[in-house]
């Protein structure tokens, strides 16, 4: 789909992982970024604290919960969310400092995703016209 | 008339669309009905939100996977609510959806007024609160 680019450059923080899951479905954070990034000249995401684990590539998890008869298989799946951003050209920061504070390490991370300390990261700040907090 | 005793009362004031509060109490509401057991859910605060009449039975359209299913909350409390054979039923605190604006309930939705909380929590014998609102 072509960008019609008209926001401006935006660096998306998220720091709250897992805002629901049976009331939210696909209508999660990553959702409203894979949804409205197209809009804007550019998005790239920082996942920091708990949200880093939506990057950790792990296949063993099924995001899907039994209710009544009611097999619910619809529930956030981060992990693919974060390779459908990168696989649409966002560059998704993993927070290194979070990252190894919660036991992983770089290599476990989703490919293509980018593992960085604050630090560093604080630095590319300017090259975005907004940092928004989500 | 003997009043009716139910095994769990979950008193959820923990709000839907921040954290894992709402799909813990319906998982653990299921594992109690697996085990045959009842369970009713007194929902409080922005939680009287998940049983409103006007989200129909599916969540709005996913754009990138416009012809998948998705149910609404309403629709998966209601299924829980018909599969349990009388064993599961929700609760909306009157109050927290007055405040809210939020009421109009799926009619599987007993409203309560606050002043018989202790009242429920004695109809059960036991109680967990979620809070969080």
């Amino acid at each position: 789909m072509a960008s019609t680019a008209l926001g401006p450059p935006l660096l998306c923080i998220v720091d709250r992982a897992y805002r629901g899951a049976v009331e939210v479905q696909f209508f999660d954070t990553l959702y409203g970024l894979l949804d409205l990034h197209g809009q804007f000249e550019r998005v790239d995401v920082v996942l920091r604290g708990a949200a880093v684990t939506m990057a950790v590539a792990e296949d063993t998890y099924r995001p899907s919960v039994r209710l009544g008869t009611m097999e619910l298989d619809t529930l956030p799946d981060y992990r693919t969310s974060v390779r459908e951003l990168v696989a649409e050209g966002c560059t998704v920061f993993v927070d290194e400092q979070a990252l190894t504070a919660l036991g992983f390490a770089p290599e476990q991370l989703v490919p293509g995703t980018v593992c960085i300390s604050s630090t560093a990261l604080a630095r590319r700040w300017p090259e975005y016209d907004q940092v928004w907090f989500l | 008339m003997k009043r009716r005793m139910w095994d769990l009362l979950l008193i959820l004031t923990a709000p839907p669309h921040s954290g894992d509060v709402v799909t813990s109490a319906l998982r653990l509401s299921q594992a109690v009905l697996d085990r045959g057991g009842s369970v009713r859910i007194w929902a409080c605060g922005y939680s009287t939100m998940l049983t409103q009449d006007t989200f129909g039975d599916t969540k709005l359209p996913n754009t990138r996977n416009p012809k998948g299913h998705y149910p609404s909350p309403s629709a998966v409390i209601q299924r829980m609510i018909a599969d349990s054979d009388g064993r599961f039923a929700w609760i909306g605190c009157t109050a927290c959806s007055e405040e809210r604006g939020a009421v109009h309930h799926v009619p599987q939705v007993r409203q309560r007024s606050p002043e018989r909380l202790a009242l429920t929590m004695a109809g059960a014998r036991q109680t967990l609160y979620l809070g969080g609102a």
